[in-house]
């Protein structure tokens, strides 16, 4: 049980970027379409977020991806169904080259990272013990 | 922070920080209540205790299995017979609850001689079954009997039993949430891993935080059979005791519920490495996502999108009628805590639904923020609303809906909103395909019920028309869609029939050629 | 031949038939107007008894939680009590009575809710609810002793005993009706009004089935109210219909007032009920109108219908609150039914002498078992594994598997009756209540023999 006074401090958002709108509308299906950023503790939701966007770079920019293990799989199906997703529903992604698609995500998952786990109000991220 | 202070609660003014209005451009690092804190007393809150939590909602979904609590009988009889969660087996686990009946003088000298003759008694009643539950209540933690050598005492004794214990009194923690993690850790730590199972399939998952709520979980597993994939174990609605032994055996954690069931895949990822895949079982477009993705997980995609096409074809005219029919109708979501997340998108999306609120009974801050994520501007999210809150938010949302628990669905009949069981469900399985038309079904009769437009008409001072015998539900609800909808040839209203699910108990699956014997 | 009473010889319970003493309490509390309990414990004692009140009623009643955790149980959670009692006040202005309800758990850890209550009258209710009339009582109603039926026993009593003066005796008497539906208590003023006594009934539920209005005003709740409580104190008599919910509270008005008792008998059935408008007639010296002749006249008609050609031989078990099983098992008797097995969910030490049963061990010419402390499981194992036959089942709704799987006829009685649509609204008492249950046990028997295809054509002609 968590007290009720404990207070986390809070990281400010990153910089606004040019491409914040672009960032904005990936960053709005993420959260209405997938549950995979919202694991209870921050070490996961830092390598849920790590790893998973990784993957979606790779996938974007047509780069090999690692699915030598288990985990790498499961990374790689929840990114295969943002990709698929992101194609077909933001037009313009299909367009950017591979430098413009890695700042994207990169800025993506800053923004997400700050949402999700700097930013986040969710007390009970910091929990030693699931 | 856009927090919202309600009348009623201005004499607890801590209840401010447990209620945000998501106001526009704000994100979930703007808007979030506090939750999963001690509630407080007199409040008149919905919660339940950590006994229910772990017994009631997650234990005794397990079907072949004696689930006895230690205590007086008053836990066990409240707990009985108040859920929805069938099992294959002719639904034992629904049918049969023991209670080792503490009475004072078991209270004076102790109660573990009790609880061993009891334990005894129900195994001779039911010589059928191997396998108990033993679930620790307030007064039995208070007398501090120590139940785990009891069990041990009777498993040396008699070695063909199998008893699980589980230490999660009433008081032990803010709600009922505190009983699921409770005995999500318990069983990953006694169970867990003493029982080799036997593989039958390359593709082996467990199913977690499912319940089978009115069939919730064989609607899913029959997916998962027609795509080859062997269940090992569900934890726990229709799942079986031995089956959740073995959980460290299989090669994804398919998680539900991530509410009351993401303790134990966390743990499994940690101690067996196997990842956690967090899915959606309602709704066309999520389920047929979360197929898919399992599907790719094994690399048999395209058996996953054989049964998506087949599915949707099947289904998607029948959803549409009602969503053409549902479009901006007002929605208060109150269920537990994971429906809010599961539905509260999903149900705008493909229902046309307007979300106006979404509430948690023993949620915590991360249910909330996935619900805040997924619902739009202007939401109303409240932890824990008490009974007062309840009734203003209805007040100033005023919902054509509420899906909520049975108790408070009568409190909402009173002020003439319509409720549809979130726990229970009216007339489900809610997942599936099939099922999802179920649940729109369901909401389209309880908002244009014929009776429920009377019950809004004064006799005394209304214009009562006198030449109108009836109204139907399509009278209510079609004055306003074009003809082109109201004609249409395509959509259609549900046809399925009442009991969606037994069928599927005698259904014959196809056998896949394992990859091994393929490759020979 | 003969009628024996027994003790359950398992420790354990398979399947309840009765939850624990503070639904009972809970039960009482919902009766009072302006009245909402708090229950001391952990929150599931709350929520879900109201769930199984709203459950059999289909409606919302309010109670509280002190919603004892953790630390409340290691270190004592007095203080939960202050602090819900000043929130529930503070948010609900209307409120004036509150029961203090305790646990299993609030008694081990030894809260000394009585004072509490004292605190709490000399401190907050002065400091910040001076104007107001508030009524903290305290009721010790732990799980682990007795069972729902003397939780609502203490309660009733804890209740009257607060409330009762003796300031201006009147013709009224108290009719405790003990726990019952709104249909009883409607049959029981109906009777009252026809002998033209005027009665204080504990509790008026009646108004437990409550409209939607357009406005959306309406809330279920009792309506005993103070005063009525008070005036419990200036009966000419009380009337306990129950001896098991109620009696104690008849026998604090006799002691402290020397106001008589009369308990019982649950008037279940014709000859009941006669006796109950003796007893009425008796004490008050008013007589029994020809209304009442003519309409236990119209029960007797009834009943004649059914008795011989359908009811005689039929064998039944019953199951349930002990006042509601005898007098069912009574009624049974006079239409020619065999109650073969009569199960008492709790282990008061009183039924074996209780003169019904007494009467019964007496008279009953066929073998009959009456078991106290009794589960569910008595009767399922006595039909699984001992060759016990039986036509007929009356109980409520928690043993229904036992009738849907071994394909019994049941007819849903007593509290709850979750399975059943509105069977709170009728009653089980009076003449009214006779022709309800013998009815409905003959259309339960006939509806059985049409699904097994058992004769049904005997009902051809009728």
């Amino acid at each position: 049980m968590k007290a009720a006074t404990t207070k986390k401090e809070r990281v400010a958002p990153p910089p606004a970027t040019p491409m914040d709108d672009k960032v904005e509308e990936l960053i709005d299906f993420i959260m209405k379409h997938c549950l995979w950023q919202f694991h209870s503790r921050n070490w996961d939701r830092e390598r849920q977020n790590e790893e998973i966007l990784k993957k979606t770079k790779q996938l974007l920019c047509g780069e090999p991806v690692d699915l030598s293990t288990p985990s790498d799989r499961c990374y790689w199906v929840d990114a295969v169904s943002l990709v698929d997703a992101y194609r077909e529903r933001y037009t313009w992604i299909n367009a950017m080259s591979k430098d413009e698609l890695a700042q994207l995500i990169d800025t993506l998952k800053a923004r997400l990272d700050y949402l999700t786990i700097s930013g986040s109000l969710n007390e009970e991220l910091s929990d030693k013990n699931y | 922070m856009p927090h919202h202070e309600f009348e009623s609660s201005k004499v607890i003014p801590e209840r401010k920080q447990h209620v945000v209005i998501k106001g526009k451009g704000e994100t979930i690092a703007d808007a979030l209540p506090q939750g999963y804190l001690n509630t407080i007393p007199g409040s008149i809150s919905e919660r339940g205790c950590a006994y229910c939590g772990a017994k009631h909602v997650i234990g005794s979904p397990m079907k072949d299995v004696i689930h006895i609590s230690h205590g007086p009988v008053g836990c066990t009889y409240d707990t009985w017979q108040t859920k929805r969660y069938i099992s294959d087996n002719d639904n034992f686990q629904l049918k049969y609850t023991y209670a080792t009946d503490v009475k004072e003088k078991h209270i004076v000298f102790g109660a573990e001689k009790l609880l061993k003759q009891n334990i005894i008694e129900a195994f001779k009643a039911f010589p059928q079954i191997k396998r108990m539950s033993i679930y620790q209540t307030c007064a039995t933690a208070l007398i501090g009997d120590d139940i785990n050598a009891i069990a041990e005492e009777v498993m040396e004794e008699m070695p063909e039993v199998d008893i699980f214990v589980c230490n999660s009194p009433g008081f032990a923690g803010p709600s009922q949430s505190g009983g699921h993690h409770k005995i999500n850790i318990a069983w990953i730590n006694q169970k867990v891993g003493n029982l080799e199972p036997e593989i039958t399939s390359d593709y082996v998952i467990n199913y977690v935080g499912e319940y089978n709520i009115q069939g919730d979980q064989e609607v899913m597993v029959d997916y998962f059979k027609r795509m080859g994939i062997q269940v090992l174990s569900t934890f726990t609605g229709n799942g079986s005791y031995d089956g959740l032994r073995a959980m460290h055996r299989a090669h994804l954690n398919v998680l539900e519920c991530a509410r009351s069931a993401e303790y134990i895949c966390n743990e499994l990822r940690v101690r067996y490495g196997i990842p956690r895949l967090d899915i959606d079982g309602f709704g066309f477009e999520p389920l047929a996502d979360s197929l898919r993705k399992i599907g790719m997980f094994f690399g048999i995609e395209e058996r996953a999108k054989a049964i998506i096409d087949v599915e949707v074809a099947r289904w998607k005219p029948e959803l549409d009628w009602y969503k053409e029919r549902l479009m901006g109708k007002k929605v208060c979501l109150w269920p537990g805590g994971s429906k809010l997340w599961h539905w509260a998108h999903v149900i705008e999306q493909e229902m046309g639904l307007k979300v106006v609120s979404v509430y948690t009974k023993f949620g915590h801050q991360g249910d909330m923020e996935k619900g805040i994520a997924r619902c739009g501007e202007g939401t109303l999210a409240i932890d824990d609303p008490n009974e007062l809150e309840g009734l203003e938010a209805l007040e100033m949302l005023k919902p054509d809906i509420i899906l909520t628990g049975k108790r408070p669905g009568e409190v909402a009949k009173k002020v003439r909103v319509p409720y549809l069981n979130a726990h229970a469900y009216h007339n489900g399985p809610y997942k599936g395909f099939e099922g999802w038309v179920r649940f729109a079904r369901d909401i389209y009769n309880a908002i244009y019920s014929p009776i429920h437009q009377l019950s809004g008409i004064d006799i005394s001072k209304d214009e009562v028309p006198t030449d109108s015998g009836f109204l139907t539900r399509q009278m209510l609800s079609d004055g306003n869609l074009s003809e082109e909808v109201r004609n249409s040839e395509t959509l259609r209203q549900y046809t399925g029939n009442y009991d969606s699910v037994s069928h599927l108990r005698e259904k014959e699956y196809p056998t896949f050629e394992p990859k091994a014997a393929a490759g020979a | 031949m003969s009628c024996e009473i027994k003790e359950k010889d398992r420790v354990g319970t398979v399947n309840p038939i009765f939850t624990c003493q503070p639904a009972g309490a809970q039960f009482v509390s919902i009766g009072i107007k302006d009245c909402i309990g708090i229950v001391h414990g952990g929150q599931g004692c709350v929520m879900f008894v109201r769930l199984i009140f709203s459950q059999h009623f289909k409606e919302s009643f309010e109670l509280a939680s002190s919603s004892l955790h953790e630390d409340g149980a290691v270190f004592g959670a007095c203080g939960r009590v202050e602090e819900a009692v000043d929130v529930l006040l503070s948010r609900y202005p209307d409120v004036k009575v509150v029961p203090i309800i305790t646990t299993c758990s609030t008694e081990i850890i030894g809260d000394d809710v009585d004072g509490v209550i004292k605190k709490l009258n000399e401190g907050l209710l002065k400091e910040k609810f001076a104007d107001r009339e508030v009524h903290l009582i305290a009721m010790h109603t732990p799980s682990f002793v007795g069972s729902m039926i003397s939780g609502y026993d203490v309660a009733v009593r804890d209740v009257v005993r607060h409330f009762a003066k003796r300031e201006n005796p009147n013709d009224k008497i108290n009719l405790l009706t003990g726990w019952v539906n709104p249909g009883d208590v409607k049959e029981l003023k109906h009777l009252l009004a026809e002998m033209d006594i005027e009665a204080n009934v504990l509790f008026e539920i009646e108004s437990f089935d409550s409209p939607v209005l357009p406005d959306g005003s309406a809330v279920s709740h009792g309506n005993t109210t103070i005063e009525d409580l008070v005036d419990t104190g200036n009966a000419l008599a009380t009337f306990a219909l129950n001896r098991y919910e109620g009696n104690k509270a008849a026998e604090f008005l006799q002691k402290k007032f020397e106001i008589p008792a009369v308990v019982g008998p649950t008037p279940i059935g014709i000859r009941n009920t006669d006796s109950f408008l003796q007893n009425l007639r008796k004490v008050t010296g008013k007589p029994i109108p020809q209304s009442l002749v003519r309409e236990r006249g119209v029960a007797l008609d009834a009943l004649a219908d059914l008795t011989h050609m359908f009811l005689a031989e039929k064998r039944v078990a019953i199951y349930g609150a002990p006042d509601l099983v005898i007098g069912l098992a009574e009624f049974c008797l006079d239409l020619e039914m065999k109650p073969v097995l009569l199960l008492l969910g709790d282990d008061n030490s009183k039924y074996p002498n209780d003169p019904r049963v007494v009467a019964l061990k007496e008279n009953v010419d066929y073998d009959m078992e009456i078991v106290m402390n009794a589960d569910f499981w008595e009767l399922e194992n006595r039909i699984k594994n001992e060759g016990l036959e039986l036509d007929l089942i009356l109980g409520h709704s928690k043993g229904r598997f036992i009738s849907i799987d071994y394909n019994i006829p049941m007819l849903r009685v007593g509290f709850p009756t979750y399975d059943r649509a509105g069977l709170y609204r009728y009653p089980t008492v009076g003449y009214g209540g006779a022709i309800w249950l013998a009815e409905q046990m003959a259309n339960t028997l006939f509806a059985d023999m049409e699904h097994k295809k058992n004769k049904e054509w005997l009902l051809n002609v009728w």
